[in-house]
């Protein structure tokens, strides 16, 4: 009976001996154990604080959405080059648009879904999805780019279609971040312009680089750049100014560019990077000195501005907290 | 047609995370995904501070935000309310999660999947169960379904959702103060429809226009 006693108390002692020593381990192990469930190193996974201040929108940007950033960018230059090309019926320009946009960006758009292959079905809900429609639009214009490239037609019904779908294409990824009224600094007003002209304003960069290297003159087309600057520079003004004043939580994401974590990035990437030392070169070609190197480095700064911004304006969008 | 709907009582919430457990429990969820959530907050200032306690979970919108930008259709919405994701549709955009003004979808990624509840020891049985009978896709998005396994099944016995445990959703049965209730916001003589109209049930962030099928009332 007395082993009998023993043996039952060993049976039911032997899991706990068991998790003690081998499933926990030490001390270690059980604070492990609760960290990976209330994890306090990332305040996302608290179920107690989660969207009680204004919450960072990182789905977009974080992690993968890194490719999501990069995508909407490819796409929108390319589409900003094609634009620029067709209206001095520059073919190499065409060709070059039309790759980055579909090649560059749509691979990078690839990159960053979870399930690629069910890309196609992105197409299917064409009456509520910016997506949808974006990826639709996309679709066309590589359809209608590749007769032209391939014809060389630039009559003017086909140069409007395109033309109205390469700034579809411009607006494609600030009219997706747009729609989304739950982040007021997406929804601004001013996005749209903002996007509108940073890719054409990358795009012409890109295409005045091409035409200095082929020899062409760029000199001619100097002024246009001069303009997009100025308006590039209006516009971020504007959309800095306007997010602002639209709510609470669009003043905090502003805040957060301009004086919080992010001011570093901003002011070195977008201010220095993308409008002082651009504006530096222009000026400097003012007179008549333009150059392929001029143009070169002044694309250069001004890609890394135009990713710093919207690196930034993807980053800086905040919820508002829900209590 | 019902829509369902609920009604949270935040004088009677103490607090307990039994919804937020219960849900994990019901729905075999993974390490660091949460359906339900009770957020803690505080406004005001000393001396006049008070403490807000208000448990959350995925508002079943009448006019989702979610629903609207899916551009698959994986997501969308039963005839009776209710929000869902169809894991075979979704292609991993994850413009659900950023356009939900309330957070509350989770996208179902590996290290979300590999996920250990104690890490380096490997998966529990429970955990192993789990995924057989949640079988969540990587690279999709998941979210709270106000538990319409049992709300169907429940019907489908005879019951009714919302006055019979069975066919209400689980975060309801387990809350021990009785602070959540469910039922037929269509139905003017429900138990949510009379508590909203008698003690003025709010929706959290009603200026987004969503319509949440989720109330407050104190």
């Amino acid at each position: 009976m007395k082993q009998k006693i023993i043996e039952f108390i060993k049976k039911i002692s032997s899991p706990l001996k068991f998790i003690k020593t081998e499933k926990m381990g030490n001390k270690q192990n059980i604070i492990k154990s609760v960290k990976n469930i209330f994890s306090p190193s990332d305040s996302s996974f608290k179920p107690y604080d989660w969207m009680i201040k204004s919450t960072p929108q990182q789905e977009w940007i974080k992690e993968k959405g890194i490719f999501l950033w990069l995508a909407f960018f490819f796409s929108e230059i390319g589409a900003g080059l094609y634009f620029m090309s067709m209206f001095f019926q520059y073919r190499l320009g065409l060709i070059l648009g039309w790759l980055i946009t579909l090649v560059l960006g749509g691979s990078v758009h690839m990159l960053y879904l979870g399930n690629p292959k069910r890309f196609w079905r992105i197409l299917t809900n064409i009456s509520s999805s910016e997506l949808a429609r974006g990826m639709w639009v996309i679709l066309v214009f590589a359809i209608l780019g590749f007769f032209q490239i391939f014809t060389a037609k630039f009559n003017p019904f086909l140069n409007c279609m395109l033309g109205i779908i390469c700034i579809l294409i411009i607006m494609h990824g600030f009219a997706t971040m747009n729609v989304i009224k739950a982040l007021p600094s997406w929804n601004s007003t001013m996005v749209l312009p903002l996007s509108i002209i940073s890719g054409i304003w990358v795009g012409s960069q890109i295409f005045q680089f091409m035409l200095s290297v082929s020899g062409s003159l760029a000199s001619g087309f100097e002024i246009w750049s001069e303009l997009f600057l100025l308006v590039y520079i209006g516009l971020i003004v504007f959309y800095l100014w306007g997010t602002f004043h639209s709510s609470e939580a669009a003043k905090k994401s502003i805040n957060i560019l301009l004086k919080g974590e992010l001011a570093k990035g901003f002011y070195i990437g977008v201010i220095v990077l993308g409008i002082v030392v651009p504006l530096f070169f222009t000026l400097i070609m003012w007179g008549g000195n333009v150059n392929a190197g001029l143009i070169f480095f002044r694309m250069v700064f001004v890609f890394a501005g135009d990713l710093a911004l919207r690196y930034l304006v993807m980053k800086s969008a905040v919820y508002q907290p829900l209590i | 047609m019902p829509r369902w709907g609920m009604v949270i009582d935040i004088k009677r919430c103490i607090a307990c995370w039994g919804c937020t457990i219960a849900c994990k429990e019901e729905h075999f969820l993974p390490p660091k995904v949460f359906w339900n959530r009770v957020l803690i907050g505080e406004t005001g200032k000393f001396p006049t501070s008070r403490k807000l306690i208000y448990p959350v979970l995925c508002n079943h919108c009448d006019d989702a935000a979610c629903v609207e930008v899916c551009p698959t259709n994986a997501t969308f919405q039963r005839e009776d309310g209710i929000v869902m994701v169809d894991y075979n549709k979704c292609a991993g955009c994850r413009a659900c999660i950023v356009s939900c003004p309330y957070q509350q979808r989770t996208y179902y990624d590996k290290n979300i999947k590999d996920a250990e509840y104690f890490p380096g020891q490997g998966k529990t049985e429970f955990e192993i169960i789990g995924e057989k009978l949640y079988p969540f896709q990587v690279g999709t998005v998941i979210k709270c379904n106000f538990c319409y396994e049992r709300v169907d099944q429940g019907i489908e016995n005879g019951l009714i959702p919302g006055i019979d445990d069975d066919a209400s959703p689980a975060c309801v049965v387990t809350c021990p103060v009785g602070a959540r209730i469910f039922g037929d916001l269509e139905d003017p003589e429900s138990t949510v429809s009379r508590l909203i109209m008698e003690k003025k049930g709010k929706q959290l962030r009603p200026e987004f226009g969503t319509d949440p099928a989720v109330y407050y009332i104190d």
